[in-house]
This record gives C-alpha cells, structure tokens and sequence, in this order.
C-alpha cells in the first residue's frame, strides 16, 4: 500500500490546497507533498504565484471596517457552504471564453468606435455650404497668384506651362511684361 | 495567458482602427504646411483646411449648378490654404521661410513647374507625380506689402483647370469666409 506521503498530487488535488498552504493552514506532510508537485508542474506553480500576488496585493490594500448592519445581513444569510477552487477544465473554459470575448470587443469595438466617428464627422448642410465656399476660396487664390504671376495670358499657356512641363523645371517669368529670370 | 490575451485585443484595435482610417500623410501628394511653419498661425487672414468626406460632399453639393466645380473637387482629398498678410510683418523673414520650403519641397521630389521671382515677388508652384499623374499641388507666393499665400492641394488634379476655375471666383465675395475656416467635424 502506498504511503499517503508518497502519493502525487494531481493538478486539481494541488490546485485545491493552494489557499490554505498560502494562509500556512496546511498540515507539514501536505505542505511538503505540494511543494514537490509544484516543483514538477510549472502550471501550478505559476498558479500559486499569481495567487500568492493577489493575496499579497489583497493585504496591501486598506483595512476598513465593515458597518455592523452588513456584517449582520452576512452572517443571516450565510449558510457555512464551503466553496472549492473551480477545476482547471472550467478555468480554462472560462479563459477562452474571456479571450474570444476580448477579441470579439476588440473587433467590433474598432469598427463600432470608426462607425461612430464616420457619422459625427458627417456635416450639416451648413458646413458643406461653407466648405463650398472656402474650396472656392481656394481656387480663388490659386487664380490671383497665377494672375499676378503672369500665368493667366492664355489658357493654353496654362496648360503648356503646368500640364505639359509637370516633370520638368521652368524657371522663368511668364509674363512678357516681366524679365526672364533663371535661379 | 491572460495579459498576452489583452494585448492582442488592444493591438488588434488599434491595427483595425488605424488600417481603415488610413491619414492623408500617406498621400503622395500631401505637405505638411504646419510642419514648414511658414506664418504664425494666429496672424492668418485666412486659413482653408478642408479634407476628405467634405468635399465629396461638396462635389455633390455644387454638381448641378456648377459641374467643373464640381469634378474638380470630386477628384480632391484636401486643399489647405494660408494667407499671411505682410502689411507691417518682416517679409524678409518670410521670404526666407519660404525659400526653406522650396529646398524641402525639392528635396522630397516636387518637381518646379513655375518659379517667377519679380520685384521682390515671389511666385512657386511645384507638382507632385504619382504613378504618372499629378497627385498633388503647392504653391506658394510672396507679394511684399500685401501678402503671402501657401496653398496644398492634394487629390487627382489638373492644373490649368484650377487656375481657370480660380479666375471666376471673386475673392472679395469670398470673403464672406470666416477668416480662420476650421476644418468642419
């Protein structure tokens, strides 16, 4: 028969006495029993780590008292049920479904957030009037540079000089009443 | 596994996000007029941004009173526009702005279509390719004692039909334009 000392722990066994081995209510024997499961599983190693950091920063954190009427309610509803750790199987199901639920936001929540930001971005009347004019406006400007510039003499000198020449370089006045200069 | 789990959430929200609104940097034909830091901003008389949705809409707006209008904007992702006025401003520090934009406008591949240097005016419209077609526009002007003007536009365009467009519009009754147009949102 095997010594209970000599038994390994399952994963779900280990798992299960992590708390009180954390709070240092485990028996010697036990203790010892899940220090050399953890030093072969490194899941539940990692388990006890991150559990360990939750308590540690769970203790960290300020104490304050409970109002009596609470405690109160508490102890009237509580009905001494010990609830274990959920098993590995349910936690990973759990981590998938988190997973898949992150991701599903992270997708729909991009193009939710770019649906939304599409249609506040859609102007009013008023504003595609004004953006009218300003387009205008634009335009407008590029017409008095290229007047004053003498580039306004033909039509078809625009198109000679800012079509045709659209790779290449021409550095001089166009204007007949303006010297020809090169730089 | 959970942190790993997050980050890829967050990185894949922001590739999605930033995938589908690509910025009009990535256009050819786009210049940065805040990065030249040309004017002060706040002593513009006139400041056009106008960018994407918005002149589609202002292409459909204008498509039944004034079809050229509005083919030249239906081809456009974005024109900006500024107009320093240089009454009582130092135009030689403004000149020497503008002949710092010329050097990077020719160092990142704008070809000189125009350059007209007369009296102390200075007139520049550079072209940008893309592809074999203009992808984008940038002119810039100094008239001492009046003003001097930086225009960007960016999009499919044509030239000659801009500068012919532009001789119809009246500036003073454009004016009416708030002088600091912000971009709609």
């Amino acid at each position: 028969m095997m010594n209970r000392s000599d038994h390994d722990l399952s994963c779900e066994e280990a798992l299960g006495i992590l708390e009180p081995y954390l709070d240092g209510e485990l028996p010697a024997a036990e203790a010892t029993r899940l220090r050399g499961h953890l030093e072969r599983c490194a899941a539940c190693a990692a388990e006890l780590e991150l559990a360990g950091k939750i308590q540690r920063e769970l203790r960290s954190l300020p104490q304050l008292d409970c109002p009596p009427e609470v405690l109160e309610r508490v102890r009237g509803s509580g009905r001494g049920e010990v609830v274990p750790f959920p098993s590995r199987r349910f936690r990973t199901g759990i981590r998938i479904a988190a997973a898949a639920a992150a991701l599903a936001l992270a997708v729909g929540g991009g193009a939710l957030f770019l649906h939304i930001q599409q249609a506040s971005d859609r102007p009013s009347p008023e504003e595609v009037a004004q953006a009218t004019r300003q387009a205008r406006l634009a335009l407008a400007y590029v017409g008095k540079v290229t007047r004053r510039a003498g580039l306004d003499v033909r039509d078809d000198v625009l198109v000679k000089r800012l079509v045709a020449p659209a790779t290449e370089s021409v550095s001089r006045s166009l204007d007949g009443r303006r010297s020809e200069k090169e730089f | 596994m959970r942190k790993p789990t997050i980050l890829t959430a967050v990185l894949l929200f922001l590739v999605v996000s930033s995938g589908l609104a690509q910025g009009l940097e990535d256009q050819p034909g786009y210049l940065p007029l805040e990065k030249l830091d040309l004017f002060p901003r706040d002593k513009l008389s006139v400041e056009v941004n106008l960018e994407g949705a918005i002149l589609r809409m202002v292409a459909e707006a204008t498509r039944g009173d004034d079809p050229e209008f509005a083919s030249v904007m239906a081809g456009l992702k974005a024109i900006y526009v500024r107009v320093f006025p240089l009454s009582g401003a130092d135009a030689g520090a403004v000149k020497t702005k503008i002949d710092r934009a010329v050097r990077m406008l020719e160092d990142r591949g704008w070809h000189s279509t125009v350059k007209v240097r007369e009296g102390g005016e200075e007139t520049y419209i550079y072209l940008k390719e893309a592809d074999g077609k203009i992808a984008g526009l940038t002119l810039l002007s100094l008239e001492p004692g009046d003003e001097a003007v930086a225009i960007n536009i960016v999009g499919r365009i044509d030239p000659a039909q801009l500068g012919r467009l532009g001789r119809h519009f009246d500036i003073p009754q454009l004016e009416k334009v708030p002088a600091h147009g912000k971009k709609p949102e």
